[in-house]
């Protein structure tokens, strides 16, 4: 296999875009493109999850790569659920890899407020097993409320906790001005006063309104490149290391352990024995907190804490930006925003940012290696990536 | 007649799943659609439940309580739970009633009631 | 001439019991405290009100209009028993509401406007407002209107008003929605918050001066933007992509 660089990344606000979905998605490109001097692009997949549901939009990358004047390069939409942008990735990966092509622009584009909050939310909902889970209103927030009673009647976790997670991502988003929410938040303010239940009311209880990330749209893009082209740029050498990527059963009920997130497990062992690391080498990272409790679980799924002591971890601020392996410096799902189709692309640019020390007031200091997970379905389908500066 | 959920027994190594799948999970070479019906029990425990206050555009009330139940075989399934405190590990009991209208279709599955 | 004008033209004020200051915490941690604004003090808010008429973006350029002229009229003293609560954060202001008792059993509500946004300011100061007609005149119902898709989630959804529909609004003419004695007592505790009596250092701070507002709402970057938006819009987000695609920014 050959060895892939990312050369150029852009990126839209997430946020309330009021344009065509294709052109949401290619202004991210356009900023690629002007990043890596417009390269030839030998193919464009284009991740993203509602087109048709949502914005009458099928065949999204066809429009794309027209809208974009890139014909005749390739096009491919790619649906992976919320994993939709980090599975993009990884084809672009494999064409470069295998050989078959010098250049490939990944971008992840999505957008839900184009419908109001109960059909974003129904949308969301069809990812659920249509017999065993959606039939009974199952939606994302409702599994993720059940997981999040069942993790913390085990292992300790409490709404103090999911609230410090959300305190830091949002924090965190202040200095993102792509991110959808600028808002600082304080545990006082959405637990403590005695007008938090209103301010911050359950959605699916044990999880409230701000454990939950908002509805976006927007998009981001990455373009990948052989050794050859990316040697020829003057930026820092940015390598897509490892790619993982894992399943679990469809209906969460069927799980063995009903706290265990197997597919992140796998997934991320994956990325990172194919980069050569541990999780402690990894010095950033962007995980996938659509809810608050995901972004604990998955830092111990991932490897960088033991299971169950993600949120002793959280307490002693390893996460936090200046900690031991800052989490979600971008503000994460919960304070950036979650256009789902462009979300796992989403984190590859932060992470490519951070290692290339061009984040700003969040850059980690000396960050060589970057780690993202992107979490599809209720972790049934899970993709991640570790990138790798090259001095 | 008494309505049920159903479970699906391999024919060659017995394993039992819910909800429906094409190939065992377990010796995973059954020639698909090699299974036996079987209805499941009713009765379990409460596992995890929430409350959901954000509901699909079907649902007009406003609050549902979802949960996932360990019946006394040991299958799970996911149902709507009609019990106004519940808490984990409880007893339940389920019926099979209408969950969800979508449009002209009435969908059936179970809801879980105190013992 | 011995006939004064005015007297005619002023409006016959009743008397409305003042409403007693509250304050209640935000999810940023801040107290914000909602008081009735003073009529001398109207003049202040009108300039710091005046700016969000040129944004065209969640109807701020049509609510702001009509409040405008509804705060100019209750300083000229040319509405019937209007009254003006504000909300304050640190002394800064952060929302505007206002309305007038119709008679002894109605109310009216005019407009909300927030000036902070993504902190439910103004879904708290509605319910202040709310609370001013029912608890403290002792009103049966207030008529409401929406003139934003966000004003409508906010009131008509979260409440779930009742219809008056043969009741024109004296906003505009359209059908009303009423907001009971019944609805608000449901929704007391969840929606309607907050605690009295103010702290008195909080309290001083707000009557010494409305700080103009920090942060508040600002035109979109381009017209062209909101325009194009198929319900309202605050899409101007590209807009600033654009701008630094073509290298005008950074
Ligand atoms: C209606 C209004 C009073 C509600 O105020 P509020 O309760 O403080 O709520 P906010 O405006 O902060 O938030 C409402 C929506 O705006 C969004 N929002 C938050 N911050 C935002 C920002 N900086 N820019 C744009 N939208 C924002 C929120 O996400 C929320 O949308 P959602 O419900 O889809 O998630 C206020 O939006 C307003 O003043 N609007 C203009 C005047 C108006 O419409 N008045 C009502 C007339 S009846
Ligand atoms: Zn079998």
């Amino acid at each position: 296999m050959r060895e892939v660089y990312a050369i150029g990344v852009g990126i839209t606000s997430f946020t309330r875009l009021e344009y065509p979905l294709s052109e949401i998605a290619a202004y991210s490109g356009m900023m690629a493109m002007k990043e890596a001097g417009f390269p030839n692009i030998a193919h464009l997949y284009v991740a993203n999850m509602g087109g048709c549901a949502l914005n009458h939009q099928a065949g999204l990358a066809s429009a794309v790569v027209d809208s974009m004047s890139l014909t005749p390069a390739g096009a491919t939409t790619i649906e992976n659920g919320p994993a939709s942008g980090a599975s993009a990735i990884l084809q672009g990966f494999l064409g470069i890899a295998s050989g078959m092509y010098e250049t490939a622009m990944v971008i992840g584009a999505e957008r839900m407020r184009e419908v109001d909050n109960l059909e974003s939310t129904e949308f969301v909902a069809s990812l659920t097993h249509p017999l065993a889970e959606y039939i009974y209103g199952v939606t994302l927030p409702s599994l993720a409320g059940m997981f999040t009673r069942l993790y913390m009647e085990k292992y300790g976790v409490t709404s103090r906790h999911l609230a410090m997670v959300a305190v830091k991502n949002h924090a965190n988003a202040m200095d993102n001005f792509f991110a959808h929410l600028h808002e600082p938040i304080t545990v006082a303010g959405i637990l403590d006063s005695p007008e938090a239940m209103t301010n911050n009311p359950y959605v699916a209880d044990p999880l409230r309104f701000y454990d939950c990330c908002p509805v976006s749209d927007g998009s981001a893009c990455v373009i990948l490149a052989s050794a050859e082209v990316a040697k020829k740029m003057n930026k820092p050498l940015i390598r897509l290391a490892g790619v993982g990527q894992a399943t679990d059963t469809h209906a969460v009920q069927e799980r063995e352990e009903p706290t265990d997130l197997l597919a992140v497990r796998r997934a991320a062992a994956q990325a990172m024995q194919m980069a050569g690391i541990k999780p402690g080498d990894v010095h950033v990272a962007e995980l996938h907190d659509a809810f608050t409790i995901l972004e604990i679980v998955e830092s111990e799924e991932v490897g960088f804490f033991k299971k169950g002591e993600g949120h002793l971890a959280l307490e002693r601020g390893e996460t936090s930006l200046t900690g031991k392996i800052p989490i979600n410096t971008s503000g994460g799902l919960k304070a950036k925003g979650h256009p789902v189709g462009a979300t796992g692309v989403g984190q590859a640019h932060e992470i490519v940012l951070q290692l290339r020390g061009e984040a700003g007031k969040r850059q980690v200091k000396n960050a060589r290696v970057g780690f993202t997970c992107n979490f599809g379905g209720f972790g049934n389908n899970v993709v991640c990536l570790t990138f790798i500066r090259e001095e | 007649m008494e309505m049920n959920l159903y479970g699906y027994k391999c024919k060659k190594c017995g394993q039992l799943h819910y909800p429906y799948r094409m190939v065992c999970k377990k010796c995973k070479r059954n020639a698909h659609n090699e299974f036996d019906l079987v209805p499941l029990p009713k009765n379990g425990k409460l596992l995890t439940f929430t409350h959901l206050y954000t509901l699909p555009a079907d649902f007009e009330v406003a609050k549902l309580t979802l949960g996932i139940v360990e019946l006394e075989n040991g299958i799970r399934v996911t149902g709507q739970v009609s019990i106004q405190n519940p808490h984990m590990g409880m007893q339940v009991k389920g019926k099979i009633e209408a969950v969800r209208q979508e449009g002209y279709d009435t969908n059936y599955g179970i809801v879980f009631y105190e013992v | 001439m011995a006939v004064d004008l005015e007297k005619i033209l002023r409006p016959v004020e009743h008397p409305m019991p003042p409403f007693e200051p509250k304050y209640m915490t935000l999810a940023g941690g801040e107290d914000m405290i909602i008081r009735q604004a003073k009529r001398e003090e109207i003049p202040e808010l009108l300039a710091y009100v005046e700016p969000l008429l040129h944004v065209e973006r969640d109807y701020y350029d049509v609510v702001t209009a009509r409040l405008y002229s509804e705060l100019l009229a209750y300083y000229r003293y040319r509405v019937q028993d209007e009254y003006v609560l504000v909300a304050q954060i640190d002394g800064e202001l952060a929302a505007i509401v206002n309305g007038r008792r119709m008679n002894a059993d109605v109310g009216m509500s005019y407009h909300t406007l927030a000036l902070r946004r993504g902190l439910r300011v103004g879904a708290h100061a509605f319910a202040t407002k709310m609370e001013y007609h029912i608890d403290t005149m002792r009103q049966k119902e207030v008529l409401v209107v929406a003139e934003s898709p966000i004003g409508f989630r906010r009131w008509m959804i979260e409440y779930k008003l009742e219809k008056r529909f043969e009741i024109p609004h004296e906003l505009g003419g359209v059908p009303s929605w009423a907001l009971t004695k019944e609805l608000f007592d449901r929704a007391r505790g969840s929606l309607i918050v907050g605690r009295r009596p103010v702290p008195d250092h909080l309290l001083k701070k707000a009557e010494a001066a409305i700080i103009p507002p920090s942060d508040p709402p600002t035109p979109p970057e381009d017209t062209l933007a909101a325009t194009r938006a198929k319900y309202d819009s605050t899409g101007t987000a590209l807009m600033l992509q654009r701008r630094k695609l073509t290298g005008k920014e950074e």
